[in-house]
């Protein structure tokens, strides 16, 4: 592989073993991938925090520098976080680093969540706290190079702004972060960004949720390696709609780039979409769609759990959520969520939408998800309702409860009654 | 050495590209449908937990697993990893193309990976099959377990 002058220099130790360590993790999964040469990123986002897989047993004992250091660089020499080669920012957290009380965290689990936070902070990474970066500012522009640990912001900042990384995975984004630079492979190379298959829609989504099913069930006809591109009549498309559907094919899918043709800025022709390659074609309708609601629980029944807010809402998401509990009481036994970005919610507060939820009895809370903070009730008798198939896929796996799936709206009708009727 | 399956008696000889080195044996496992990156695999014990997959409730923990590619998160590689540190990880693993998650995975578990393989594993390769897995070569002997 070709490397820069300034490369060896690091890989040299002169600028320190973390950034050895982490340029070192780079070469080794550049040379896995074939890739030639590496190139610099300008951005990171970062799954930051004592998430769940920090907190086995093997790890039990170990200070959070020792878990970094292993669990990110895979040494057992310790590693002092500092100096972040480029803009970084945290991704969803295990726990909302405000409001953890509220979702079941005892005082020592937040205490050393933030252990972990204030050495991410220390080494300039800014505690933003969301799996929706775009929503924050984080905005790589078209050919530009970052990394991000949230799937469907990978796929969304490919797709819509041109915007180049794969969904390498967390040790290599933190390596990438600490050292500068990622492999440049796949969707940081122009030839290696167009589509392999090409989808047609026959079926017209309207809402968000018609979007996140859609995305879920394009995921699940997507064979490995695939870059799809979209065809079909698409009126309302718009960023709230693309990140449902994004969020939703990443969970069923190993998509990292979807091209829409006439919407995103490379498939504005076929032959620019796939290079005029030759490409696969499959075809989804409405049968597709119906398995996906048939798949995830759309028959109703009584529920405890109402999450909303994956990905994180955006502020006329929880508008409308304020709107539709005004006056009105969550049931007793529902657990009532709605997850947003910290930046998000200040907003929200300014404009008394948290207050509107708040005396319903829900509760907005920040920088993470029902999926990442486990904190759910689960007795096996009463339903966990989700309005992201992304949530609703992962969660089933977990619990002994029935799962459902359903739209804003009916998430929220539920929450009042106790009951998931879809449908209302 | 000649390219392609090679039977000596009753064994075969998968050739590819050694990723990472060392040397496995163990039973194999073969996913024909690959595992999403979140809520796939018990931490702690290495089983199956992605509800609905073909083979939940089987376990990973020190057999050579076959797959074509990651899908579902960007988090497939560092719970691979938990399992590996748990224990109960895999001993080799053999893709037949590596794509971003499963190269990640690679190279943060450290067991011993081989890729771009000259014959297609799902056609040769049963679970219970016993591998011989050299990261070293980037070769595979498989022995076929009697049925």
């Amino acid at each position: 592989m070709q490397m820069t002058v300034e490369e060896l220099r690091i890989l040299e130790g002169k600028e320190g073993s973390l950034k050895k360590r982490a340029l070192e993790l780079i070469v080794a999964y550049a040379e896995a991938l074939g890739a030639l040469r590496l190139c610099k990123i300008s951005k990171a986002h970062l799954y930051a925090g004592a998430h769940q897989y920090l907190r086995i047993r093997a790890l039990e004992g170990l200070d959070p520098d020792q878990i970094i250091s292993k669990m990110h660089f895979c040494s057992d020499e310790r590693m002092i976080l500092n100096d972040v080669a480029c803009f970084a920012q945290t991704d969803a957290g295990p726990m909302d680093p405000d409001q953890w009380s509220k979702l079941g965290f005892s005082f020592n689990e937040a205490t050393f969540n933030d252990l972990f936070l204030c050495r991410y902070l220390h080494a300039g990474i800014h505690l933003i706290g969301t799996c929706a970066p775009y929503l924050t500012g984080f905005i790589p522009l078209m050919g530009e190079h970052y990394v991000s640990t949230e799937s469907h912001a990978v796929t969304l900042m490919n797709s819509i702004w041109g915007a180049c990384a794969n969904a390498d995975g967390i040790e290599i984004a933190f390596c990438s972060a600490f050292c500068g630079f990622t492999p440049y492979w796949g969707n940081h190379v122009p030839e290696q960004r167009k589509a392999t298959h090409l989808i047609q829609i026959d079926w017209t989504p309207s809402s968000i949720h018609d979007w996140d099913a859609l995305g879920y069930a394009i995921g699940r006809k997507a064979p490995a390696f695939c870059t799809p591109l979209l065809t079909g009549n698409f009126p309302k498309v718009d960023i709230n709609r693309l990140r449902a559907c994004f969020a939703a094919m990443a969970a069923s899918s190993g998509v990292e780039m979807c091209h829409i043709l006439g919407h995103t800025p490379e498939a504005l022709t076929r032959e620019m979409a796939t290079g005029n390659n030759k490409v696969e074609s499959d075809v989804i309708s409405e049968k597709e769609i119906s398995e996906v609601f048939d798949l995830l629980g759309c028959r109703g029944g009584e529920v405890c759990f109402v999450s909303l807010g994956c990905p994180h809402f955006s502020i006329e998401q929880i508008k409308e959520v304020s709107q539709s509990l005004s006056g009105r009481k969550i049931h007793p036994r529902v657990e009532f969520q709605v997850w947003t970005a910290a930046a998000i919610k200040s907003i929200s507060d300014r404009c008394g939408y948290t207050d509107e939820i708040e005396k319903a009895g829900g509760n907005l809370v920040c920088g993470s998800c029902p999926l990442l903070t486990g904190k759910f009730p689960d007795d096996g008798q009463y339903g966990l309702l989700f309005d992201s198939a992304k949530q609703a896929n992962y969660v089933r796996s977990k619990v002994r409860g029935k799962v459902h799936y359903g739209t804003a709206r009916e998430c929220v009708e539920a929450a009042v009654s106790g009951v998931f009727n879809p449908g209302s | 050495m000649r390219k392609g399956i090679e039977r000596k008696m009753g064994d075969i000889v998968i050739r590819g590209r050694g990723v990472i080195s060392g040397k496995a044996e163990g039973p194999a496992l073969v996913f024909k449908t690959s595992v999403q990156g979140n809520c796939a695999f018990d931490l702690e014990t290495g089983e199956i937990i992605q509800k609905g997959h073909p083979l939940e409730g089987q376990n990973i923990a020190n057999t050579i697993i076959i797959l074509e590619g990651g899908r579902g998160s960007a988090g497939w590689s560092c719970r691979l990893h938990s399992t590996v540190v748990s224990g109960v990880g895999p001993k080799a693993m053999i893709f037949p193309k590596l794509d971003s998650r499963t190269a990640a995975a690679s190279v943060v578990a450290g067991v011993p990976v081989v890729t771009d393989l000259d014959q297609n594993p799902f056609q040769v390769i049963e679970t219970g099959d016993w591998l011989k897995v050299d990261g070293d070569a980037g070769v595979i002997e498989v022995n076929k377990v009697p049925k």
